[in-house]
């Protein structure tokens, strides 16, 4: 699991590559930490390289969906790969989440 | 113990070793230089004490000289009184106590009728001087070297040692002046006699050394006098030491009456000589032996001295270094002792503000530490067997909640697992028979372990709660998402499938919360996923409507609810069991298979996938069989 963050004013581009699992999705939740208090940010989330989310991973996706929604900001999801995308179409995340 | 002796006696040793070779060092340089010095100032002082009893003698024999050669004349005068001439060899006599006799001894017929005449006076054993005419046949003087030298040399002449038996009857040695008349012709010899007693004893008082031995060696050799008193004998240096040619060499260089010193034998000895006035020499020979006597003497005290000296440095250092390595040895005690456990061992007590201070307040804060250390992780393993403990509670608590009494009737056949991945977990299922409807759930909470668990709890008391009310699926549902989103700080959320079963219609009423589809299993053996309006996981918005679905079920049918654990459990090269593998295991189930088989031989497919890599995951299952009547 590897989270990158690059910023570009108020445009912040993250790419994830990799599994958010039992191991990994405490890091995640620390990866996302710095985006969850921007006013007005723009969030993408690249999520061509993630190949799976456990549930704890989509909490922290809606922890971050319900921060940015406080804050006036924008969060998008691209380029998700289909299981991916099915795990958060099961939950009704997509309902939620912006994904393109 | 051994550690430190040795130690503390190698170090003495070591120190012993460069102390003494600096001692013995020392010691041969000082006794060497000494040695020349003292060897040099023997011979000085050796040749001092020869030229101030040269001198001396000199004087002596120079007195003796001029007594006579001044009663020269006194005797020419009055040659025509015999009776003075008595008078005047008892002058000579009297006047020089050097001089034990004298005589004018006259050539035969000088007066008339008188082959024999010479006036002789001598101290007697009294001290008194006698008086006599000294010459007859039985002392024919004329043979005498006394009488016969200077006689034929006409001049005056010491005599070589020799036993007066008619006169002094002394060893003595004489000095004779020819008395010569107008025409140079001998008439009378005058003499003086000297004791070789004197001369002896002024000899022998020659004792630079103790063993020294001074002796007198006159003109052709006649040894006079030495350190054995009366006894002439002639010099002989083959009898003397045949091995020493240095006294043969010592011997013709007196002769010679030369002066010096002479080295005898291999540093044995040294000798000084020196001529006398009258052609006579004297040499002391000093052995070495006592020379360096008192050098000996000191270095044998320096040596003992500093003997002793290195053993008491041996001891003390030995005293010391044990002293001071003593805490090394106690503290090894204590270290193993800290190794055995004891982490309370005694340190030595340290005084001294040095290393082994140093070393002290090291094992000081080594043992504190580990003590701290040891005690923290008593505590923390107590404290984690207290949390494993309470969660083995916790996990019989939990699995207490989930119904484990399945119903098995005519109509209906009920089975269900739920295997945690950790202790506790965070799925659950839960099923109720009210009035002929099954009530049912089965739900998976965001996360594993006891935050999990603790929404489950909260999930499924509501479940309960609210399922005998006789509500709506979507109502009831819609209810728990209200109870779950109250203060629900930490996002956790719950995917849920609800239904409820009318057995006597076979219509189920159900609502997918997030949750994965529930697979049909029909009578006729065909099995399908149902998939069902998505929903949005309960406990994300609160007060959002949940859709609520119906479906008819004929008899004979199943269906099959699991959590996520089943179809993404994962075999060691994280590979998904999945929704086909499922569907494939949903097909091939036999007609006449309980409930309770379907979940076991489900487990053991789950099982055979994922072999033995970890559970990572709740797994649940819930199965319900509507029998065919």
């Amino acid at each position: 699991m590897k989270t990158t963050i690059s910023q570009n004013g108020k445009k912040y581009n993250v790419v994830l590559t990799g599994r958010i699992d039992t191991t990994t999705a405490a890091q995640f939740e620390q990866d996302m930490k710095p985006l969850m208090d921007i006013e007005n940010g723009d969030i993408t989330i690249d999520c061509a390289d993630l190949e799976y989310t456990s549930s704890q991973g989509l909490r922290t996706f809606l922890t971050l969906q319900k921060k940015v929604m406080t804050h006036n900001g924008q969060l998008v999801l691209t380029n998700m790969q289909a299981q991916v995308k099915e795990v958060f179409d099961i939950t009704g995340f997509s309902n939620i989440i912006k994904i393109v | 113990m051994r550690i430190s002796k040795s130690f503390s006696a190698r170090l003495s040793a070591t120190i012993l070793l460069v102390t003494s070779i600096l001692f013995i060092t020392a010691i041969m340089v000082v006794s060497y230089y000494s040695h020349k010095l003292i060897a040099e100032e023997a011979i000085k002082s050796a040749s001092n004490v020869l030229y101030t009893t040269t001198i001396d003698i000199n004087k002596t024999l120079d007195r003796v000289e001029s007594t006579v050669n001044n009663m020269q004349w006194i005797v020419e005068e009055h040659l025509d009184d015999t009776t003075y001439l008595y008078h005047i060899t008892t002058e000579i006599v009297a006047s020089n106590e050097e001089i034990v006799g004298s005589t004018i001894a006259f050539i035969p017929e000088f007066f008339k009728g008188k082959h024999y005449f010479s006036p002789y006076s001598c101290n007697d054993e009294n001290d008194s001087i006698i008086v006599k005419q000294l010459g007859n046949d039985k002392y024919n003087y004329f043979e005498m070297e006394w009488f016969d030298v200077p006689f034929k040399t006409k001049e005056p002449h010491w005599s070589n040692p020799y036993f007066d038996e008619g006169g002094g009857q002394v060893m003595m040695t004489t000095y004779s002046l020819p008395l010569t008349d107008k025409q140079g012709n001998i008439f009378a010899i005058l003499t003086a006699d000297i004791s070789l007693e004197w001369l002896t004893q002024k000899i022998s008082s020659l004792h630079p050394y103790e063993n020294s031995f001074t002796f007198l060696l006159c003109k052709d050799g006649y040894y006079i006098t030495g350190d054995q008193p009366n006894k002439t004998m002639k010099y002989d240096a083959e009898t003397q030491n045949k091995t020493h040619n240095e006294y043969e060499q010592l011997g013709k260089r007196m002769i010679a009456g030369d002066s010096g010193t002479l080295q005898i034998g291999d540093y044995n000895a040294f000798a000084v000589y020196g001529p006398l006035y009258n052609g006579w020499s004297t040499a002391i020979i000093s052995p070495y032996k006592d020379v360096f006597a008192r050098l000996m003497r000191m270095n044998l005290i320096i040596i003992v001295v500093s003997s002793i000296g290195l053993f008491l440095l041996f001891f003390a250092c030995f005293r010391t270094i044990r002293k001071l390595t003593q805490p090394i040895t106690e503290f090894t005690v204590a270290a193993l002792n800290m190794a055995k456990g004891n982490f309370q061992a005694r340190l030595p007590q340290i005084h001294s503000q040095d290393e082994m201070l140093q070393l002290y307040n090291s094992f000081d804060y080594m043992q504190k530490s580990l003590t701290h250390y040891v005690q923290e992780l008593r505590s923390t393993t107590k404290e984690n067997e207290r949390m494993e403990s309470e969660l083995n509670i916790a996990r019989q608590i939990q699995l207490s909640m989930v119904p484990t009494n399945f119903p098995n009737n005519e109509k209906y056949d009920i089975h269900a697992t739920l295997q945690p991945a950790r202790e506790v977990g965070g799925d659950f299922y839960d099923f109720l028979v009210v009035n002929d409807v099954i009530f049912f759930v089965i739900g998976d909470v965001s996360g594993k372990g006891v935050p999990a668990a603790l929404v489950m709890s909260i999930t499924r008391a509501a479940f309960r709660f609210l399922g005998g009310l006789g509500l709506s699926i979507d109502k009831m549902i819609e209810k728990i998402n209200g109870t779950l989103c109250t203060r629900n700080e930490t996002n956790m959320f719950v995917t849920l499938f609800a239904g409820k079963i009318d057995l006597k219609t076979g219509l189920l009423s159900y609502c997918n919360a997030g949750h994965n589809p529930l697979i049909i299993c029909h009578a006729d053996g065909n099995a399908e996923y149902l998939h069902a309006k998505p929903n949005i996981a309960v406990g994300v918005f609160d007060g959002i409507p949940f859709n609520p679905e119906q479906i008819q079920l004929e008899k004979g049918c199943r269906l099959i609810l699991y959590t996520d654990g089943v179809t993404e459990a994962e075999d060691r090269d994280k590979k998904q069991y999945g929704e086909q593998r499922l569907l494939d295991f949903a097909q091939n189930i036999e007609k006449n298979e309980s409930a309770e088989e379907l979940v076991s031989n489900l487990m053991t497919d789950v099982k055979s996938f994922t072999k033995d890599a970890e559970q990572n995951d709740d797994i649940t299952v819930l199965t319900i069989t509507l029998k065919q009547e």
